[in-house]
């Protein structure tokens, strides 16, 4: 190759070089694209503990530089001997929806647009007819003469037809009964949505918003860590809470006392005796044959 | 030498449309995408996790005011107190308690002071069984009438319980662990003299991101 060849065809190149950098440039805008380590990490449950403390250390360092709050990341394992139900009394809920924000806050979901894990639905008294249910109800003042509210969450189903429809195992059910989905592995195909007969799944078409000041820094790996664009969430029990021992954080705020949460394996737990005792009324959806571990009872 | 150029000529198409790319985008072209609305925050207070009420029992605990407290700044010690109706047969509630409203069971015989508080002693509640309470034993005085709802409260299936579900100290969170769990008084829910909730206002519904259609049947009342 001669003097002047390599100079035009050096020039050619640097030209189109810069025009391919150019045109690429909308990737600079894309912020926090998924790192390296995230692309090649395991599957959940092939991680050895050493994985595991890289993996918590890495969302750490994202978490802090995406909201600027510093976390703490853990990964909570089901205890043995514990299986959890949840037991919801219809007689006291006044559908004052202050769980439905308490949830938010506990499990960093998005603000803007909004995911909500509970939906509370307004219906007449002496009706079980979802169909007909209001979720918008706004009035002065709650209870209204005449209605029941009955919150939905995640059922916590025994035979979750979620899990079966994933076909990457992203979500399954673990030992405490709480079926716990790995954001990092959910490749974002919303067939757990639409598989789920409760609306219980939510799925993140942005980046989730959550304001500085408003994000929950005790954080769980399966729990309430923030989401990516492109995934499905739903209740999990606080897991980052309840597999510390603690009750959930709509069980703390509700003001009528009609959330009770515990260990069924426990014969003096809260939900045991409610279960012995008390009228439980419904598993929703009950004849679907998706055994939720949600009960739904009355006083009386 | 025909190869050469092709590629010659792929490599200047390429260039041409990357430059032409490279000058839509500068040049905004194909817009920026539309900015997610932002939708309003919820109030911090709706999400409080402290009860409506405080029993006296906290009330004392927290050093708060308790001049409500001390019958005997206004009643004369050792007098036994006499109340007041009108032909209706219903009690007059003098002016200076008319803060109190009188609504404790939908069938307005319980409207009567010492039912509960004892007319001898008015630091005293007495429940039926002649046993003498002090304030901050209210809960015992409800039990006395409402048994099978004092049997929930003491199982923790009445009222609200807030802590841990996990009654062993090693099972909790050893970093926060604050006792294990905290049952409610009942008066820290319920107003004595009117128990059954006031209504309140709810907290917001959902926010969707396109402007809701009516639900063809929205809910109505059977009644």
């Amino acid at each position: 190759m001669n003097r002047r060849g390599f100079l035009r065809s050096s020039a050619a190149f640097g030209v189109g070089a810069a025009a391919l950098a150019a045109s690429l440039k909308p990737l600079l805008e894309l912020k926090d694209f998924s790192s390296m380590e995230k692309f090649l990490q395991k599957y959940y449950r092939e991680m050895t503990p050493a994985d595991m403390e890289k993996v918590l250390a890495r969302i750490t360092t994202e978490v802090e530089r995406q909201y600027g709050v510093r976390p703490h990341v853990r990964d909570l394992k089901p205890m043995d001997g514990v299986s959890f139900v949840y037991a919801l009394n219809l007689t006291r809920c006044i559908g004052c929806r202050k769980c439905v924000h308490a949830c938010v806050k506990e499990n960093n979901q998005s603000r803007s647009p909004e995911i909500q894990y509970i939906r509370v639905l307004k219906m007449p008294h002496g009706s079980l007819d979802i169909e007909k249910s209001d979720h918008d109800y706004n009035p002065a003042k709650v209870p209204e003469k005449g209605f029941f509210y009955m919150p939905v969450q995640c059922q916590q189903c025994k035979n979750p037809p979620c899990v079966k429809v994933c076909p990457v195992h992203a979500t399954w059910q673990e030992a405490d009964g709480i079926t716990v989905i790995d954001y990092d592995w959910c490749i974002g195909c919303r067939y757990c949505m639409a598989a789920c007969p409760y609306g219980a799944r939510h799925f993140n078409f942005t980046k989730p918003t959550i304001p500085k000041d408003r994000l929950n820094p005790e954080m769980a790996y399966l729990g309430n860590r923030p989401r990516t664009m492109g995934v499905t969430e739903k209740c999990h029990f606080c897991v980052q809470r309840t597999r510390a021992g603690r009750y959930p954080a709509c069980l703390e705020v509700c003001p009528a006392g009609a959330r009770k949460f515990g260990n069924i394996l426990d014969p003096e737990s809260e939900v045991s005796k409610i279960l012995a005792t008390k009228r439980v009324f419904i598993q929703l959806k009950e004849d679907l044959g998706t055994s939720p571990r949600f009960f739904y009872y009355f006083d009386v | 030498m025909n190869d050469n150029k092709q590629t010659r000529f792929i490599l200047v198409v390429l260039t041409i449309a990357f430059a032409l790319l490279a000058a839509a985008f500068s040049l905004d072209l194909f817009g920026k995408p539309a900015p997610v609305h932002q939708l309003p925050l919820v109030d911090t207070e709706l999400l409080k996790t402290e009860t409506w009420r405080r029993s006296y029992a906290d009330l004392v605990s927290s050093k708060a005011e308790l001049d409500a407290f001390d019958c005997y700044a206004c009643h004369e010690q050792g007098k036994k107190q006499v109340l007041k109706y009108d032909d209706k047969q219903q009690l007059v509630i003098p002016d200076e308690h008319s803060d109190i409203v009188m609504g404790h069971g939908t069938h307005g015989r319980n409207n009567n002071c010492f039912n509960c508080h004892d007319d001898s002693n008015l630091l005293q509640l007495q429940p039926r069984d002649g046993r003498a309470l002090k304030f901050e034993q209210s809960t015992m005085l409800c039990g006395s009438c409402h048994g099978p709802t004092y049997r929930d409260w003491e199982a923790g299936m009445h009222g609200r319980t807030s802590g841990y579900w996990n009654r062993t100290k090693e099972g909790a969170d050893k970093g926060d662990f604050d006792g294990p769990f905290k049952k409610q008084d009942c008066v820290n829910c319920h107003n004595p003299h009117s128990p059954k909730f006031p209504g309140r206002q709810p907290a917001p519904p959902p926010n969707y991101l396109r402007e809701k259609h009516d639900t063809p049947e929205s809910a109505q009342t059977s009644h």
